[in-house]
């Protein structure tokens, strides 16, 4: 059966990609050093394929039809889409046998994703998916929740859908090591008055909340709350259904910079699914000492 | 006001320029606003790239974001165009208690 070998979410803001230098140096060194140590992480423990859940921002559905979960069960997806993002643009492969199984099996367990056999990626996962790969030859399946567009799933099902995830991925017999990814968040705001506000206290509370594994408080935010950090706040639903795949396993946060050249809080946090695995005294140090830093 | 037609006449601008696996994204030349039903206001927004008249007229604020993205406007440009239509927030969420 296949195991949860890497385990992660990460902020997609498209300046990452677009206008990567106009953020500070120390804060774009913060956030792509905790990138690059999950990118040798995925490397070292041999992923073989990775899940990545992130917004559907209006790009493959439209107001006829919005599903709130898809998963995409195709051969390739297409990505990105976005004719400025400085990603080249690919098909990337999926894994349709994983893709299936967890359609089968978050179906079996309640849940009633929609499914797609070719989806176009944006920047919510082309961003974080080419952080981890440049080639972008690791497998993906993509699962696009709706976080924008009213009514949206409560927080706790999204986190409850992560738990089924977590699951189908662990009752799953064709691979031994894939990884769950979680891309979007945190606090921003786009498309109103707000645009280019962080919410600095948000994301540090909900850094610390999953941290501590204190989801409750979190769990039972209403919208019109989550609403106070931005609407992009929604997109924590990524980060949730992350948490619930690995459940009861806590994140450590390895990166958060307000970087407000790129309007987004930027934070990359990992859930350590093999605390036995080998590490180095020189890993674990540096992984203290990054997190020390994000959370002062 | 025809909410629908003028969201599906600015996603269907926005993604007539993308590079999706369909076509090459030139598809904004030419592109056919007259198709819509739209009222005269919805019809001048877009004439105009108006970013502030989109955002009175109520649209999602995720399209817009997408729209004004793909016309060419940075985010620091287009807040300086909606910051006259912000509200004070007075509500305080849970994490500032």
């Amino acid at each position: 059966m296949a195991e949860i070998v890497l385990a992660y979410c990460a902020s997609h803001a498209p300046m990452m990609s677009s206008a990567r230098m106009a953020a500070p140096e120390e804060q774009r060194t913060n956030f792509f050093g905790a990138l690059d140590h999950i990118r040798e992480e995925a490397v070292e423990r041999g992923v073989q394929a990775c899940v990545v859940l992130s917004n559907e921002h209006y790009t493959n559905f439209f107001l006829e039809n919005f599903p709130q979960l898809c998963i995409g069960l195709g051969e390739k997806n297409w990505g990105p889409t976005e004719e400025w993002l400085p990603i080249d643009k690919v098909w990337v492969p999926g894994h349709a046998g994983l893709a299936n199984h967890i359609a089968r099996h978050t179906l079996d367990a309640g849940f009633d994703p929609a499914f797609s056999h070719q989806l176009e990626l944006d920047h919510g996962i082309m961003t974080v998916y080419y952080e981890l790969d440049h080639s972008m030859k690791i497998p993906l399946v993509p699962i696009v929740q709706n976080c924008a567009v009213p009514p949206l799933v409560p927080v706790r099902r999204a986190y409850e859908f992560g738990k089924a995830l977590g699951d189908a991925i662990r009752s799953y017999p064709g691979l031994q090591r894939v990884a769950v990814i979680g891309a979007g968040g945190l606090s921003h705001w786009i498309g109103n008055p707000r645009v280019g506000d962080i919410a600095e206290d948000f994301d540090r509370w909900f850094l610390e909340r999953l941290e501590r594994g204190e989801l409750d408080q979190v769990l039972d935010i209403p919208d019109d709350e989550l609403e106070l950090a931005g609407n992009g706040a929604h997109e924590i639903r990524s980060w949730l259904a992350v948490a619930g795949a690995v459940d009861p396993v806590r994140p450590r946060t390895l990166a958060y910079e307000p970087v407000y050249p790129w309007i987004t809080g930027m934070a990359v946090a990992e859930w350590d699914t093999q605390p036995d695995r080998q590490q180095t005294s020189a890993t674990v140090e540096a992984q203290d000492s990054r997190r020390e830093e994000s959370l002062t | 006001m025809s909410w629908y037609q003028m969201h599906r006449a600015v996603y269907d601008w926005v993604r007539a320029g993308e590079v999706n696996s369909g076509d090459g994204g030139d598809g904004r030349a030419g592109f056919d606003i007259g198709a819509y039903e739209l009222s005269d206001e919805e019809r001048k927004a877009f004439d105009n790239q108006d970013i502030a008249a989109f955002y009175n007229l109520g649209l999602h604020e995720v399209l817009l974001n997408r729209y004004a993205r793909a016309a060419g406007f940075a985010r620091d440009d287009y807040r300086k165009l909606l910051e006259p239509f912000g509200q004070q927030e007075e509500r305080r969420a849970r994490w500032q208690r």
